[in-house]
């Protein structure tokens, strides 16, 4: 049987057995796109961003949304079974093949909630370009899917791993975007895994453009987690097994 | 080091299947301050083709960390390891991934095992017969109970029919004619020319090993003929007054 299929079909259902996940995956995203707009509405207009406050917080509320429900997925598929992934192993699966399945999983999680962010916003917002849009949501949730990921690699406990994943969206979200709490932020916050995300989605929102520079960021972001990932889960994992037949 | 060579016979003729020399292993602490254990500081061990070996030891002895470095998922700080064949391997916990079913675990792992769609559904109709979970075949695993459970987990160790066969304490939690009808099964394998490796506590089982190996001081000490581990503790605290 091929072990790749075998083991998306099994994360998928894993997934889909986990009803927190899908509430999460549902729910979540209404309630931060709204809850992040109505916290931003209240606030004066930005001199370098014609976008009203409200419209702006519900656009860093969905990329926020997608982010940290990424995030703690990616972070939940590397921690929740390592022990039985270790067995896996075991029994001849490469490290390699098991994380393959594992991100494949996650990536396709990962574009059905941004799907639901895209969604929620195009029913308040109506986005200048809604397929650039759906398109960055999705890139952002990948590359927190994939932070989360590493973040479950290097520090596999639930708990602290989830700190770290809600925090550093958190800050990210925060610090990354145009709020005017947030003026001011040093030069390295263009190097924060949300910042070119945002810039994309802002501008798809928008104007219904992207600048190129955002798009190979993300890219090369996005390469860069995967390396790591891979890196560190398969140190995770090595094994002095391998039998002869 | 780790090696997979061609078995070598034995005065006696058989295949030794897996050999452990001069293994050390010490469990070390990340932090500055932290304490180091070690567990193994030279053990030697050889496990022949249709042998049943018990691998006993008290608690903390290094047993299960033993079996670790034997089945290979387990790296060790020096010595070597030789194998020959496919392995099985039943750890003392149930790893298995909870929101599977039987079924459903038993096509991931025997992909794994790169078994085909007919192989894994045999193996798994013989087994849960076998062992007697065929009701439980679409239940999920965090649904089952114990006993059940750790069925599985064997299950999932023979279900390639491997050439050596590592079980940590795998009759956890069975009642009284599964495990009877668990040594049956090791006894026909072990006739079929399986090596099985068992860590096992109970001194009534001996009676059923071909050898026993006790974990004692980091090394492993061939007491087969010594009668019960009680009495080898005894003889123990009666060279040392």
């Amino acid at each position: 049987m091929n072990r790749f299929a075998v083991g998306i079909r099994s994360n998928v259902r894993t997934f889909l057995r986990t009803p927190l996940n899908v509430v999460l995956a549902l729910v979540l995203p209404l309630v931060v796109i709204e809850g992040w707009g109505q916290a931003m509405a209240g606030l004066p207009p930005m001199p370098t961003i014609e976008a009203i406050p409200l419209d702006l917080g519900r656009v860093l509320g969905a990329i926020f949304g997608v982010a940290i429900i990424a995030g703690l997925m990616g972070l939940v598929q590397m921690i929740s079974a390592r022990e039985a992934d270790r067995r896996l192993v075991q029994t001849g699966y490469s490290p390699r093949t098991l994380l393959a399945t594992r991100l494949a999983t996650l990536a396709g999680v990962t574009i059905v909630v941004a799907g639901v962010n895209f969604g929620v916003l195009w029913l308040t917002v109506e986005p200048e370009a809604p397929l650039l849009v759906f398109a960055f949501l999705a890139l952002a949730g990948v590359v927190y899917a994939f932070l989360g990921a590493l973040v479950g690699a290097v520090l596999p406990r639930l708990f602290e791993g989830s700190l770290v994943v809600v925090f550093l969206a958190m800050m990210d979200a925060f610090l990354s975007g145009d709020s005017p709490l947030a003026a001011d932020v040093p030069d390295f916050v263009q190097y924060f895994p949300l910042y070119h995300p945002k810039e994309l989605l802002q501008s798809a929102v928008f104007d219904g453009t992207f600048a190129a520079g955002d798009l190979a960021f993300v890219g090369g972001y996005v390469l860069v987690l995967l390396v790591l990932v891979t890196a560190v889960f398969g140190a995770t994992m090595r094994t002095s097994g391998g039998w002869s037949a | 080091m780790e090696m997979t060579t061609a078995p070598t016979e034995t005065v006696d003729g058989s295949k030794t299947l897996v050999r452990g020399n001069v293994l050390e292993k010490t469990y070390g602490s990340r932090l500055p301050l932290g304490r180091s254990t070690p567990v193994l500081t030279g053990a030697d061990i050889e496990v022949r083709a249709g042998e049943i070996v018990g691998i006993v030891g008290e608690n903390g002895s290094g047993k299960s960390t033993l079996m670790k470095i034997l089945v290979g998922v387990l790296d060790h700080d020096a010595g070597t390891v030789e194998r020959y064949g496919t392995v099985g391997w039943c750890p003392q916990e149930p790893l298995l991934y909870d929101r599977l079913t039987v079924s459903e675990t038993f096509r991931l792992f025997g992909a794994g095992y790169g078994m085909s769609r007919e192989e894994i559904d045999a193996a798994k109709q013989r087994l849960a017969d076998e062992l007697d979970f065929e009701q439980y075949l679409d239940y999920r695993v965090d649904q089952l109970s114990g006993g059940n459970r750790q069925k599985v987990n064997l299950s999932i160790a023979l279900m390639h029919d491997p050439d050596v066969l590592m079980l940590d304490e795998p009759y956890t939690g069975f009642d009284w004619e599964t495990y009877l009808r668990f040594w049956d099964m090791a006894q026909d394998l072990a006739d079929d020319g399986t090596a099985v490796v068992m860590i096992s506590h109970l001194i009534e089982e001996r009676s059923r090993l071909d050898r026993v190996f006790e974990v004692r001081n980091g090394l492993v000490h061939d007491v087969t003929d010594d009668e019960t581990e009680s009495e080898l503790r005894s003889d123990r605290e009666g060279d040392d007054e």
